[in-house]
């Protein structure tokens, strides 16, 4: 506070001599000590800034107070605005005018405000004819202009300094800010060498400010950073230019337009660089020339999914659409190039957009229906694959033409890990859909047709219908697929996962259906020669019979609710009864099993006790767990009798042994259909039926 | 149930109406389908499996009635190089004038690299101007042509010579499908066919400026086997009214190393072979006669025709190979999307075809 005191009569002290003025120097001193240990309140800048640009005591302690200037917080407005006009009086030497811009740049960021110094941009317009602070000018007035201060004086003034001084880079930068905000009144192209922005003017001020910031444990950037932030463009030639997503300019058609650009300011997307800038600028946001712009710029990216307009949509589509059927449908020699590093990355970046978006674009589809028709299968399958799962719900109508047809033909001619992927894909894709209906189900009535002020036409059976198409056409892609492969355990590990998520439908999704796996899935799962998918099947059967248990109480319940078919009840039952008799009663192939083979065959075929071939214990699948077991429980026993582990001890010592092996879901689906109690004579137990 | 409807602009006060309102139309845009329901991402015009027609009139158009024959002298003549155009955002019929200067002050920046141009200024090396050839439409669906010509001086020039044509291009829509020019919204305006001549960079150039206006993109237009087959059949069919002199097709046949076959027919042996494979109507009258509609059986027939000749005579079947090139007194075109149309009574016929190709072309 002392300081500033003494400070304080540097106001008053006018045309004191310099030279030999020890208490002067003392002062200077006093100052430049505190300004580069902590940095200089804001009165003390303003008193200083205010002492040097009065040039009250002469230039030189005007240059030394200038190079002290670092502020601890911030600067305020007034004081630049001050010393602005100090510029005007013309008595300063030129090198301190530029070195003064220099100073206001460098903490242009600091300024407390700026409304003030936006009212004198006029003033400081006139600067900019001065030869030597042309460039910093230019700068500053770059910081400064809002659209209302591009006019078209300005403009011509701006060219004139233009074709005297040549193609110089700080007119350029400003004049194509100028056509960001009146593209109606100058244009220009500005070449790739050019782009790099104002030159980083190297500024006293910065290391010391720097060091006072750090020191004061402030985050603030100062604005030599803020120059024009043009990504880099690479400077590869593209051989594909319609892949390349068009660079965010600011519409340049306006008079086209509606009132509404004139009732209400818009501010161009190009002109936010932050999210709380578009959260600001939320309700006058003017799009930008191109709509496929959009897609390139993640800040985009978050207005894109606020953007209702419908024809903005459209013109977005048009351009997704079009760069989709030049690359991969029109190309017109010799295909697509199989190693086309843009497509892949315009496929990723638009995965990541659709990801982000959570939805996909109708041109992608439209594509898609299209494609689907000549793609080989390998062609960036990974990006085909996910730009499919993210396609929106198809019409039962429609979907067999559209998707079942193409890919059934691909997926019977192409590998396993084709195969693989495609599961996968269906998975993500029924998951989307599902998701969909839980998010919005909830919120409107059970039927979407019904309060629909639109053109909609999905109504929830619609729906229900598209779903059950899906999931029966996964169902036979797999069964068939599995033969084909040999019921490959890679594949049937994706096949799994699908009905994952099919098993619970109702309850994880709140839709109305359950549809079973065919034999064809679930022979092969239970018979799988790897616990885990026998594992996986148990889980799976156990969510099937919460999700039916739960319907059923919900039926009772309520009134309105769905109904499930005896059929999918029967189908359950016959699963369970066969998984019990199989894996736990060893009743393999008992008549009206699942599995039926001649009596006199089954004899012929030597296997010893063949209807228990597939229990716990000797299902392949978990033989060596048994065979641990029982080296384990019977560690001197020399000859190894498997069936002796099904005696009723051994058998829930077994059971809990592979429970801890981490099996949850022969866990679950034990406890859940199987009630079994330690018997005397033998551990064997029947299956709980519904 | 109805829900609020005046939530249109967000306040913070009804937001939670404004949220729910949003999230509802979202449900809506969801479950939307490119075949079916206005989409979120994108609503997707009639989804149709749009084709070339089967058949199409020939009655010779009074097109020199209708249209300007200064503004039909620019059209014929020339070979045009072809592309097809995504409907244009916000273009206005209205707004030539100030297109033209837009257009000229893009140019000139973009000649000049580095030079920023003002656009109202006069004194650009580039004069563009952009006209309405008025009456060329064929419905009221069809938006009127546009015509972009751009004039300069030569680097070498006299000062007092005049600004010379060094490009000229058009935008347009003959006969468009009804069904999908309905679908689009108003804001667009649907000129598929574009044809330039003149300095390659000029017409890039031109390309990105409507690119940048009116958000629209620009793709090759080449004009397949079957359009230059209907080609063909139509140019034979006028013959009656004015000579086609000669039929020339060149065919390109996919041998090692690669050959390519000229095929010059006599113009009345076409004509003969051509009115033996139409299919006579009931009511022969003479003036129906030229009015009726063509199907592309008689095209099919008709090549078929032309092509058992050649076997006949060569042993070589023109079935395996592509045709690139067809041409006559009444135009020329070629599989790369050049086009010719030297008689400006068949200037609609023409373009008709060649819009169709051109919204076949249409991602969505």
């Amino acid at each position: 506070m002392s300081f500033l005191k003494s400070l304080r009569k540097y106001q008053f002290e006018a045309g004191t001599p310099v030279l030999g003025n020890d208490e002067l120097e003392k002062n200077l001193v006093q100052v430049e000590k505190v300004a580069y240990s902590q940095g200089l309140p804001p009165e003390a800048v303003s008193i200083m800034l205010e002492f040097a640009m009065s040039l009250r005591m002469g230039t030189s302690p005007c240059v030394r107070v200038l190079k002290c200037l670092i502020p601890a917080s911030v600067v305020p407005q007034e004081a630049v605005v001050r010393a602005v006009v100090w510029l005007s009086v013309g008595k300063m030497p030129i090198s301190t005018q530029v070195l003064f811009i220099k100073w206001v740049l460098t903490v242009f960021d600091m300024i407390d405000a700026k409304d003030q110094l936006r009212a004198i941009y006029g003033f400081i317009f006139n600067f900019v004819t001065d030869e030597n602070l042309c460039p910093f000018i230019c700068h500053l007035l770059y910081l400064l202009t809002r659209k209302e201060s591009v006019r078209v004086f300005r403009v011509r003034k701006l060219l004139e300094l233009q074709s005297k001084l040549g193609r110089q880079s700080f007119l350029l930068h400003l004049l194509s800010l100028y056509k960001v905000f009146c593209p109606e009144l100058v244009t220009l192209s500005i070449p790739s060498r050019m782009k790099s922005g104002f030159r980083n003017h190297i500024s006293p001020w910065q290391s010391a400010l720097i060091a006072v910031q750090k020191r004061n444990g402030l985050q603030g950037a100062s604005s030599m950073s803020l120059v024009t932030n043009k990504d880099k463009t690479n400077p590869r030639k593209r051989k594909h230019c319609h892949l390349e997503f068009p660079a965010l300019i600011p519409a340049l058609n306006k008079e086209a337009q509606s009132e509404q650009s004139s009732s209400r300011r818009m501010v161009p997307l190009v002109e936010l660089h932050s999210f709380a800038q578009l959260l600001e600028n939320m309700h006058r946001i003017e799009l930008p020339a191109q709509m496929g712009s959009l897609l390139g710029s993640s800040l985009a990216l978050q207005y894109l999914d606020c953007v209702q307009d419908e024809s903005a949509l459209l013109r977005l589509n048009f351009w997704l659409g079009y760069a989709f059927h030049e690359e991969f449908l029109f190309c017109g020699d010799g295909g697509p190039s199989q190693t086309s590093e843009e497509a892949l990355q315009f496929l990723n970046k638009l995965l990541s957009a659709q990801h982000f978006l959570q939805e996909g674009f109708s041109s992608s589809e439209v594509f898609l229906y299209k494609f689907l028709n000549v793609w080989d299968g390998s062609l960036l399958r990974p990006q085909i694959l996910g730009l499919l799962s993210n396609i929106p719900v198809v019409p039962s109508s429609q979907i067999r033409r559209l998707l079942f047809e193409p890919l059934m033909q691909l997926f019977f001619t192409s590998s396993l890990f084709f195969k693989c992927g495609l599961m996968e894909c269906l998975n993500n894709m029924l998951l989307k859909w599902l998701t969909w209906h839980s998010i919005y189900a909830l919120e409107d009535d059970l039927d979407i047709s019904l309060n629909s002020h639109t053109s909609i036409n999905m109504t929830l059976s619609g729906f229900k219908d598209s779903v059950m198409e899906l999931i029966h056409f996964v169902g036979r892609l797999a069964s068939v697929g599995l033969q084909l492969e040999g019921c490959h355990c890679l594949l049937l590990s994706f096949v799994l996962d699908f009905y994952e998520t099919v098993c619970d439908t109702f309850l994880k999704y709140g839709l109305p259906l359950i549809v079973m796996p065919p034999a064809g899935v679930f022979y092969p799962a239970l018979f799988a020669t790897d616990p885990v998918s026998v594992d996986r099947l148990a889980y799976i059967m156990h969510r099937y019979k919460v999700n039916l248990t739960s319907a059923k109480s919900q039926e009772k319940v309520t009134e309105q609710a769905f109904h499930i078919s005896r059929q999918t009840f029967r189908e359950f039952n016959h699963y369970v009864v066969v998984m019990v008799n199989c894996l736990w009663n060893s009743r393999m192939f008992h008549p009206g099993m699942g599995v039926q083979l001649g009596e006199e065959l089954l004899l012929k075929s030597n296997v010893p006790q063949y209807g228990s071939s597939f229990d716990l214990v000797h299902h392949p699948a978990f033989m060596s767990y048994a065979v641990n077991f029982h080296q384990k429980c019977w560690p001197g026993k020399k000859d190894m009798d498997l069936n002796s582990i099904k005696h009723s001890k051994p058998w829930s010592w077994y059971l809990e042994y592979l429970f801890t092996q981490g099996y949850d879901g022969l866990k679950h689906f034990v406890q859940s259909n199987i009630s079994w109690q330690l018997k005397a004579d033998d551990g064997q137990v029947d299956a709980q039926r519904r | 149930m109805e829900r609020p409807q005046n939530s249109v602009v967000r306040t913070p006060i009804d937001s939670i109406v404004a949220q729910r309102r949003s999230k509802n139309k979202s449900y809506r845009q969801s479950y939307r389908s490119c075949l079916g329901a206005a989409s979120r991402l994108g609503h997707t015009p009639g989804w149709t499996a749009r084709r070339l027609n089967t058949s199409r009139r020939t009655k010779s158009h009074n097109i020199t009635e209708k249209v300007n024959p200064e503004d039909l002298a620019l059209l014929v003549k020339t070979e045009w190089q072809l592309s097809y155009v995504t409907p244009l955002y916000q273009f206005r019929h209205t707004q030539l004038r100030s297109y033209s200067r837009q257009l000229s002050a893009f140019i000139t920046a973009e000649k000049q690299q580095g030079l920023a141009v003002e656009v109202e200024g006069a004194q650009t090396s580039f004069r563009v101007s952009f006209s309405v050839v008025q009456g060329l439409g064929e419905t009221d669906d069809d938006a009127e042509t546009v015509l972009v010509q751009i004039h300069s001086k030569p680097v070498f020039a006299g000062k007092d010579e005049a600004q010379k044509l060094v490009w000229s291009g058009w935008l347009t829509c003959i006969n468009g499908n009804p069904e999908y020019l309905h679908s689009l919204p108003k804001d667009f305006t649907c000129l598929p066919l574009f044809g330039s001549r003149g300095a390659e960079n000029l017409t890039s150039l031109v390309k990105s400026w409507f690119q940048q206006t009116f958000d629209c993109c620009f793709g090759p237009l080449e004009i397949n086997q079957t359009c230059l087959q209907w080609l063909a059949a139509l140019w034979t069919n006028c013959h009656i009214e004015s000579s086609i002199q000669h039929l020339k097709m060149i065919w390109t046949l996919p041998v090692e190393p690669p050959l390519q076959i000229t095929y010059t027919v006599n113009p009345q042996d076409a004509w003969e072979l051509w009115n033996s494979v139409r299919t006579p109507s009931l009511e022969s009258r003479e003036e129906e006669e030229t009015a009726r509609s063509i199907d592309i059986e008689e095209v099919t027939r008709f090549m078929q025709g032309l092509m058992s000749h050649f076997y006949r005579h060569f042993r070589l079947d023109l079935s395996a190979g592509r045709l690139s090139q067809v041409s006559s007194a009444l135009g020329s075109a070629k599989f790369s999307g050049r086009v010719k149309m030297s008689n400006s009574r068949y200037v609609l016929t023409t373009l008709s075809l060649l819009t169709e190709c051109a919204l076949l072309k249409m991602p969505i």
